[in-house]
């Protein structure tokens, strides 16, 4: 017995001893807040029993506080211990956190951990503590604080009988005692009676018990008090509770929806609540219909059936109907796979037309512009660009807006006669070349109203004259202004 | 204004007439002599320019927004270009930031944060079409099909006219 007292009382010592840094930081707080709102609060009414408590107590805990070496095993062993305890509260879930966090101004989940951990640390490093412990649970019932009645004493009670069957001496076992004797006049804890027996029965299997139970417990602990936080902060009710549903019900889902669930997760609170209802019920029971003004989107086979996933599924098919349509615009793009090099090919694309345009224009400032061939050429250019050419409007040139257009034609047409032998043509050039004189005046006088005028003229002349030989008149006519065109 | 073989609402019946009628114009205001300064053709050369991005942009009628885009630079100088984009700025995505040269055709922008390797590109092809900054791939890829289809006919018609030009 004294063996075991000694070599907990050793190991805990050591494990108090070797805090990591942020343990004793955290006890320090602790301790503050031990001394703030624990001790102050409710120990007021009897306050000479609990000073030598307190002052025991800040000891104790300045005592590890005050060893900074970090632990590797033995530390392992401690948080178990700890664990163990946190998990005991846990039992209680919410009440257990709620009734310290009732009384005392603010007290944090980690705040009542580092409680335990700080109040078990000095609890089993003392082999006098069972007494402590005892005038302790005396204190809170007596007091009445409300803070220590509930859960919490029952943990602050297990832990005492833990440690007490920890340590499991003839101290503890007269401690108990006499702390028997004294609580079974207030307290009617079953647990405080059966602590003697449990050390007298055996510290060893306490021991044992207790090492293997915190290792599951531990992980319980941590798992439920990591499921806490996040419950609380999952608190929006529906599309939380959607996308929760969603993600349990996908038996098929792919590996990105966990992704997706993760990083999303904002944006589907923010994105659900607006429209999480609706979106709700499609991807619970995927109705064909969703309501008003959304766009049908059908989860396909196999894939995850999640409201991110559909709406970024039609974003995307959006986005690759539009490439294929870039493809081809841009010449040349029909080989090209992938989003990247496709990407490329129209940034090419985009700048060489730009520069283009601009070498065009530095083309045009300089050349010496004639009006009339610019929109002689220009029409015919669209005349030979167009498919089918209309023939009406045959003879206007007798019409006097008709002349001074009609020296540029018969200018252009002039190798086109040489060129093509065809009766129209010559008859064409020689009714052009009969206006030739009397067109340059009127022909520069009309320069500044030329505009539009003379391409309704211009192209009907220019119709009649090479309507007949569209296909032959094509290379005439490139033969005329050496005009490239460009189909 | 009746163009028999053309479509009469066609872009580039549009842009040619717009066009011509420009160049008529500034080829009327100064009329080229031979004896052009290099800065007399340069001045000349950017009045085209413009002029063929206005036509250009006029014949789409700001259904587009890049044609809105390129009608607003060319409209507002550019000091009140620079104070506009200030504003632009930051209404923009809080992803990019750009700032307005007093050269017409450049844009810088700056993404900060993109994923993925198309980020690059997809800030080049920002730059390059106008009034690009603001959008989503989605839109940007609509805008920019519309501009290559509008570039191709200003080239093809700019071409022609300068083909003629040059016969005399």
């Amino acid at each position: 017995m004294e063996k075991d007292e000694a070599f907990m009382a050793e190991v805990l010592n050591r494990t108090a001893s070797r805090q990591l840094t942020w343990n004793t930081e955290v006890l320090n707080c602790a301790t503050e807040k031990l001394g703030n709102h624990f001790l102050n609060p409710n120990w007021d009414n009897s306050m000479d029993q609990s000073d030598p408590f307190e002052s025991a107590l800040s000891s104790m805990v300045s005592s590890p506080a005050a060893s900074k070496v970090p632990v590797s095993g033995e530390n392992v062993m401690m948080r178990e211990l700890i664990g163990k305890l946190g998990n005991i509260c846990n039992s209680g879930d919410a009440s257990c956190y709620s009734t310290p966090l009732n009384s005392p101004p603010r007290f944090d989940l980690s705040m009542v951990n580092l409680l335990n951990h700080s109040t078990l640390v000095p609890f089993s490093a003392d082999p006098g503590f069972a007494e402590r412990a005892t005038r302790f649970s005396c204190f809170s019932t007596g007091g009445d604080s409300g803070c220590f009645n509930g859960p919490l004493m029952d943990s602050f009670k297990l832990s005492c009988n833990q440690s007490i069957n920890v340590n499991g001496s003839q101290n503890n076992k007269n401690s108990a005692m006499a702390g028997n004797s004294d609580s079974d006049k207030k307290n009617s804890g079953v647990s405080r009676s059966s602590s003697p027996e449990n050390a007298e029965s055996g510290v060893s299997k306490e021991e044992s018990s207790v090492s293997q139970q915190i290792p599951s417990q531990n992980d319980a602990g941590t798992r439920k008090r990591k499921s806490i936080p996040r419950g609380k902060a999952k608190e929006i009710p529906s599309p939380a509770a959607a996308d929760a549903k969603v993600a349990s019900e996908n038996d098929e889902s792919n590996s990105k929806r966990s992704k997706r669930e993760g990083a999303p997760s904002g944006n589907g609170n923010a994105k659900a609540s607006n429209d999480g209802n609706q979106k709700q019920s499609k991807e619970n029971s995927k109705p064909p219909e969703p309501p008003k003004d959304y766009i049908h989107v059908r989860a396909r086979r196999g894939e995850a059936t999640d409201s991110h996933s559909l709406a970024e599924r039609v974003r995307r098919e959006k986005i690759s109907e539009r490439m294929k349509f870039l493809q081809d615009l841009v010449p040349g793009c029909n080989k090209v796979t992938g989003k990247a090099v496709m990407l490329d090919e129209i940034i090419n694309y985009v700048q060489s037309l730009q520069r283009q345009v601009e070498f065009l224009s530095m083309k045009l400032a300089t050349v010496n512009p004639r009006m009339d061939v610019n929109m002689e050429a220009l029409l015919s250019k669209d005349m030979f660009q167009s498919r089918g050419v209309l023939q009406h409007g045959i003879y206007p040139m007798d019409s006097s807006p008709a002349f001074p257009c009609g020296y540029h034609p018969q200018q252009g047409l002039l190798p086109l006669n040489n060129g093509i032998p065809n009766t129209t043509e010559t008859q064409f050039s020689m009714k052009t070349q009969g206006f030739k004189l009397p067109s340059i005046d009127g022909f520069i006088d009309a320069h500044p109203q030329v505009g539009s005028m003379w391409e309704d003229d211009i192209q009907s002349i220019v119709q009649m004259g090479f309507g007949q030989n569209q296909p032959q008149s094509y290379q005439g006519s490139i033969s005329t202004g050496q005009v490239k065109i460009e189909l | 204004m009746d163009l028999h073989n053309l479509n009469p609402s066609s872009l580039k019946s549009r842009f040619t007439t717009r066009f011509l009628r420009a160049l008529t114009e500034i080829n009327a205001r100064k009329p080229i002599a031979s004896s052009s300064s290099p800065r007399e053709i340069f001045q000349r050369y950017r009045r085209i320019k413009d002029a063929a991005d206005t036509s250009m942009a006029y014949s789409v009628r700001s259904r587009r927004t890049w044609s809105k885009a390129t009608l607003w630079r060319l409209r507002t100088p550019s000091h009140r270009r620079r104070l506009a984009s200030f504003g632009r700025r930051s209404s923009l995505n809080k992803t990019r930031t750009t700032t307005t040269a007093s050269h017409r055709g450049a844009v810088v922008v700056q993404i900060t944060s993109r994923g993925g390797g198309l980020g690059v590109q997809l800030e080049e092809l920002r730059e390059l079409v106008p009034g690009g900054e603001a959008m989503d791939l989605c839109n940007l890829l609509d805008e920019t099909a519309h501009y290559i289809k509008c570039l191709t006919t200003q080239v093809q018609v700019m071409r022609t006219i300068a083909n003629l030009y040059s016969l005399e």
